[in-house]
């Protein structure tokens, strides 16, 4: 009798935890995922930069020139690269949060049952490739565009000005092109300001530009640092506005980087640069999504 | 106050012009009967849309695109699915490890992600470039949103109405086709969403993973770095576009319910 009920538990127990490993194995297919085409191709990268390449062919040799290079070839260009791409990222980062936060502030305050609506016509552009994005500024800034015919055609200038293939052509495309995004995360934190917190404010005394500074640019923070971790990160690896709008001054490391790949055939020395931009990026978005929150991500997405 | 509120209502208006004037110029020019991209305006023509549309490579590209845009939706929202499921639901180990790591594809440019496929997948492996491949490295980038979005649909599921079910007497199956499956609805159609945009719209992946098999924006990008055979491409990018309004427009019809999900643009 006693026996009987110790099998039958432990047959409960067995088949208890084989339903619980049933249940994990739908996470199989997405951690298998991570591993190999994530974890796996970044080790592989980390490897070869320590490798070095000799016509064309990798030879494991365990050497730290390549992150030598990046610092000391062509007499600091790479390394210089670097901190240029740093500077455009952070300045298209500041740009466009500061032409996103009004859009989002009159959205939050005066957009009432149409909120939806002007938010989803704002993400609509970005339903299109940003290729083809890049193409219709060149159309409207371009030397033939749009913005230099009308100042011809009104009389204000008699050539057409030189505004695209530079490394501010590059910025402004940047900016124009990723303020649009970062309505919808300082929009979410905006609307989670409890109104009466404003009220009280101005009770207080508060003028409203004193309410503005105190009360709604602090408390709309998560969404800012989400906003920054949206474009930072990318812009800081972008590659392809530079290509197609840099000309010979726009250049950054992404485009280094490529052409380390796709031209040179340096992979060892292009994969140290993209490994120390990994780190950089890692770094950056951990810090940037600790100080925000998970959550304040999914809410953005 | 009253000139504020005109000042950041006029400032509203300019901002919006400003988001679709590359998409309209694109547009417009692309009826322009000229050999190059731009002004002169040289009068009416279609014959660069007769030519997209008589193009082998461009329309190889387009059906491509698309093709490889719902194979990357489907799969990545039921890898999303699983992963949701198993960290909203259990508690098990590594399971932050887990979190952190979906987090690090977007954490990480899309160029990095490009170029570390590339380099175990062409270098190591050996394998041929081709629209497979590509396929790779989008389920991969569209992974984290897929999960994530199912994720924050889970959390705030109320779970006693599959209790109830299964009180009912419904089986596993029964309680998940007519309970779980209806209300996490709205969750999966946005995780689809977001994978195919990604998958659509992505060129930097593409130009290290995509070989010889042409995407849209992999054909728009080759002809723009050449700066040749625009005006084709102008029509190929405004019927991108158009489609991307007409997608948009099913979200604005059923307007003021959900919100238009974002994909990322790394």
């Amino acid at each position: 009798m006693k026996d009987n009920t110790t099998i039958g538990e432990r047959e409960v127990s067995i088949f208890r935890k084989m339903k619980k490993l049933v249940y994990y194995l739908r996470l199989a297919p997405g951690v298998f995922w991570l591993v190999v085409f994530l974890v796996l191709p970044l080790s592989a990268m980390f490897i070869y930069s320590f490798w070095t390449m000799v016509n064309f062919e990798l030879i494991p040799t365990w050497t730290l020139q390549n992150y030598l290079d990046v610092f000391v070839r062509a007499e600091g260009l790479y390394l210089k690269l670097l901190f240029k791409s740093l500077g455009m990222a952070t300045a298209v980062t500041l740009g466009a949060i500061a032409l996103a936060y009004p859009a989002a502030y009159y959205i939050s305050t005066r957009g009432g049952k149409y909120k939806y609506v002007l938010l989803n016509l704002i993400m609509t552009p970005y339903l299109v490739s940003w290729v083809i994005t890049i193409f219709g500024w060149r159309m409207v800034i371009g030397y033939s565009g749009l913005v230099n015919t009308l100042l011809m055609s009104v009389g204000l200038i008699s050539e057409p000005m030189k505004m695209w293939g530079n490394w501010m052509t590059v910025i402004f495309v940047l900016i124009v092109s990723w303020t649009g995004w970062l309505v919808l995360p300082i929009f979410v934190s905006l609307e989670k300001i409890d109104r009466t917190l404003l009220e009280a404010g101005e009770d207080l005394g508060a003028s409203p530009s004193e309410n503005f500074r105190k009360i709604t640019l602090p408390l709309s923070m998560p969404g800012l640092l989400i906003a920054t971790f949206f474009v930072l990160i990318p812009t800081f690896g972008e590659f392809v506005a530079p290509i197609l709008a840099g000309g010979t001054t726009g250049a950054m490391i992404g485009t280094a980087i490529e052409s380390a790949f796709k031209r040179m055939h340096d992979w060892p020395f292009g994969s140290a640069m993209a490994f120390l931009l990994v780190i950089i990026a890692l770094i950056t978005s951990l810090v940037l999504i600790r100080k925000a929150g998970l959550r304040t991500l999914m809410e953005s997405l | 106050m009253r000139l504020g509120k005109r000042i950041i209502s006029a400032y509203f208006y300019l901002f919006m012009l400003v988001m679709y004037l590359p998409l309209v110029s694109l547009l417009a020019f692309s009826f322009n009967d000229s050999l190059s991209a731009g002004f002169p305006w040289r009068g009416f023509t279609l014959r660069w849309w007769e030519e997209f549309f008589s193009d082998p490579v461009a329309l190889i590209a387009v059906r491509n695109s698309f093709v490889l845009a719902v194979a990357v939706a489907v799969v990545a929202t039921l890898m999303g699915l699983g992963v949701a499921f198993a960290i909203v639901r259990r508690v098990f180990i590594g399971q932050n490890v887990l979190l952190s790591s979906l987090v690090v594809p977007i954490a990480v440019p899309a160029l990095l992600i490009g170029i570390s496929l590339f380099v175990l997948l062409r270098v190591e492996l050996g394998l041929e470039l081709s629209l497979f491949t590509l396929a790779i490295g989008h389920i991969l980038v569209a992974l984290p949103y897929s999960s994530l979005v199912l994720m924050a649909r889970l959390i705030g599921f109320d779970r006693s109405l599959e209790e109830a079910a299964q009180d009912l007497g419904a089986t596993g199956f029964t309680t998940f086709r007519k309970i779980t499956f209806p209300l996490i609805m709205p969750g999966i159609f946005v995780s689809m969403f977001l994978a195919f945009i990604i998958s659509l719209e992505d060129a930097v992946i593409a130009n290290f993973l995509v070989g010889g098999d042409l995407t849209v924006p992999m054909f728009v990008f080759g002809r723009l770095r050449r700066w040749e055979g625009l005006p084709m491409a102008m029509a190929l990018s405004s019927f991108m576009a158009v489609i991307a309004l007409a997608v948009a427009c099913i979200f604005l019809i059923r307007a003021i319910g959900p919100r238009l999900p974002r994909p990322s643009k790394a």
